[in-house]
């Protein structure tokens, strides 16, 4: 078991930058998880942690040992891969013996961890078959079985989840987690899928284009997104962003979007004054800090019902404000029919502003 | 049966026919006395079936062909495993490693698969003689290698890089050195590949004719094609004893494919292999 320390990591392809300046710091047995879309870096990063790729720049540090230069079997880490990566010619067996017949353990040390293992993860009828007479989860679990069997310091995982059907992975999600408390090794996992992100990790690292975005635990890049990618990347359906200018008139601040106002409470206007670089900028709310209304209220703004995407409990409205679309979560209001009037309120508190050149938060 | 099913049919076996009489002419030559094929094999009458011929060759005072086989099989069996060896590690570098001049390298090496043997014979045999090779079974055995290895390296490449990298990755992960991942993961992984190419280059050894000619000399040292034209006889043609040479010469190339088919259909099928 180790930290992970990440210092300025720059890895390029060509003309490509893939990972740019990252630092990353992992707290020794903490389950980090590197969120962002295909092509953001998620995996480069990860995979010169392992030492599959060599960094341009930068230090990589496991535990308090500089490893740049060493080859990944110094390194004492253990991945599993998107594809699980089986020996296709070795039996379940020799596939999870394998780290340890590299690393000439005897052979009734290697028996017993493998076995022990095989217990753990409920695969001890499969020892005897070949990884292409298994299922998909088992062929995952034979996976992780192989990277366990070491008790490396570090767990890497390049997506293990992504080849599984749902219900197998929102399972399999769970099981992981459990297991990593148990054990207690440093994780760090790659996904494109925010849920997941969500719902397993310690702290989450959003990348997006070779550059974190925002390391933090998962409620707080949900209730303080720091960029405009962030706030767009997390959260289904995404937040909607409004473009507006910032007008003040008789002492108030207001966000004009053309076709309606949202009056700035002191506090905002004053943040807003301090922050901004200029007076353009983007007004996000998420969808389910909407409120719709059937009547006109107060500071409500008046719409028309342009789509309704029914969830089963909830409906997701799609209203149309002059010319742009806000999505609104909403539980299932009667009858809603298209090109109904409807008003919409705004959660004052969960209203964020963000610089629209920088994309960075103000609010 | 539609018509055109017939047609195919037809025409598919009047094929098949005309590519195997050769070969039934020269089995039923190989399995009767002289006299009663000399006017040809296809004369039915009288028809006596005999393995003298066999008998003959295989024991055969100056040039018997036990000894030939002998020889065959200690030149063609090492010029089998060496090429693919060797080659196998090199295409293993072109697939998966980066070096400076790689490319350039590699497109050197399939150039050289052009070179028809007949235009470096010459400074090949300057060279084996320089080297006190001529007359040497090693001398034989370099050299197929040598022509094996291009073609090897092409084959093999172009496999190698339809593998899954993840595997050998997680081998480097797992605690495997350059020279593990490939003895333990790869070359398992690359069996029917491997099958069928050494089906392919022992019995490109195993027909030679040329190379042998060239450098073998003395006939306790003639491989079985080299062999075959001796019982052709001064002053009659034996078709008898030339064919029963031919039917076992042609035999081995003939076990090999059988033993290796599953692999070698495999194998030319392509990188369509998965784990």
């Amino acid at each position: 078991m180790a930290r992970v320390v990440v210092r300025n990591l720059t890895k390029k392809f060509g003309n490509v930058t893939a990972v740019n300046r990252l630092t990353l710091d992992v707290r020794d047995g903490e389950f980090v998880v590197l969120l962002g879309p295909s092509g953001c870096g998620k995996t480069t990063t990860l995979r010169c942690i392992a030492g599959l790729e060599a960094p341009d720049e930068g230090e990589i540090y496991i535990g308090d040992k500089l490893v740049n230069e060493l080859p990944p079997k110094d390194r004492n880490i253990a991945m599993v891969f998107q594809s699980y990566a089986l020996y296709p010619h070795m039996k379940v067996y020799d596939n999870i013996a394998f780290p340890l017949k590299m690393r000439k353990y005897p052979k009734s040390e290697i028996d017993r961890r493998v076995r022990e293992v095989a217990r753990l993860l409920k695969i001890e009828e499969l020892l005897d078959r070949k990884p292409k007479q298994l299922s998909g989860g088992q062929q995952q679990r034979v996976a992780l079985g192989r990277a366990l069997v070491r008790e490396p310091d570090v767990f890497l995982m390049d997506e293990p989840l992504s080849n599984l059907d749902a219900k197998l992975r929102v399972y399999m999600r769970a099981e992981l987690k459990r297991l990593q408390r148990e054990l207690k090794v440093t994780t760090i996992y790659v996904t494109h899928d925010q849920v997941e992100a969500m719902t397993m990790a310690d702290r989450i690292a959003v990348m997006n284009n070779g550059v974190l975005q925002q390391y933090a635990e998962a409620s707080e890049i949900y209730s303080r997104p720091s960029t405009v990618f962030v706030a767009g990347f997390i959260g289904s359906p995404p937040m909607n962003f409004i473009e507006c200018t910032l007008v003040e008139e008789q002492g108030e601040a207001y966000l004009d979007a053309g076709a309606f106002r949202y009056k700035l409470s002191e506090e905002q206007a004053k943040l807003v004054r301090e922050k901004a670089s200029s007076s353009e900028l983007l007004l996000g709310v998420r969808p389910e800090h909407i409120t719709l209304h059937l009547k006109p209220v107060e500071e409500g703004i008046k719409g028309r019902v342009y789509v309704v995407e029914p969830l089963g409990a909830e409906l997701i409205v799609n209203v149309k404000i002059g010319e742009s679309i806000l999505k609104v979560k909403t539980p299932v209001h009667g009858e809603l029919k298209v090109d109904q009037e409807v008003w919409v309120s705004f959660n004052r508190d969960r209203v964020y502003i963000f610089d629209k050149r920088t994309e960075e938060s103000i609010i | 049966m539609s018509r055109k099913r017939v047609l195919i049919h037809v025409v598919a076996w009047s094929i098949a026919l005309i590519w195997i009489i050769p070969y039934l002419g020269v089995f039923i030559a190989s399995v009767r006395p002289y006299s009663e094929i000399v006017d040809g094999w296809w004369n039915l009458h009288p028809f006596t079936l005999t393995l003298d011929s066999y008998s003959a060759v295989w024991n055969h005072k100056t040039y018997p062909l036990k000894r030939a086989f002998v020889n065959s099989i200690l030149i063609a069996i090492p010029a089998t495993i060496i090429p693919i060896l060797v080659a196998s590690l090199a295409a293993y570098s072109f697939a998966r490693f980066s070096f400076p001049v790689k490319d350039m390298l590699f497109l050197t090496i399939v150039a050289l698969m052009s070179l028809p043997q007949q235009v470096v014979i010459i400074p090949v045999f300057f060279l084996m003689s320089d080297m006190g090779l001529i007359n040497t079974r090693l001398g034989l055995i370099l050299l197929h290698s040598s022509f094996g290895l291009p073609w090897i390296i092409l084959f093999l490449r172009n496999f190698f890089m339809t593998l899954p990298v993840e595997v050998e990755e997680a081998a480097r992960i797992d605690g495997a050195s350059d020279f593990q991942v490939y003895f333990r993961i790869v070359m398992p992984m690359s069996l029917p590949a491997l099958a069928s190419i050494a089906a392919l280059q022992f019995n490109w050894v195993w027909n030679d004719f040329f190379f042998a000619l060239i450098l073998l000399l003395s006939p306790d040292k003639y491989v079985v094609t080299q062999t075959i034209p001796m019982f052709i006889g001064r002053y009659l043609i034996s078709w008898d004893k030339v064919a029963a040479a031919s039917i076992l010469d042609m035999s081995v190339p003939l076990v090999v494919f059988a033993l290796l088919q599953k692999w070698y259909v495999k194998g030319v099928v392509g990188g369509v292999i998965k784990g």
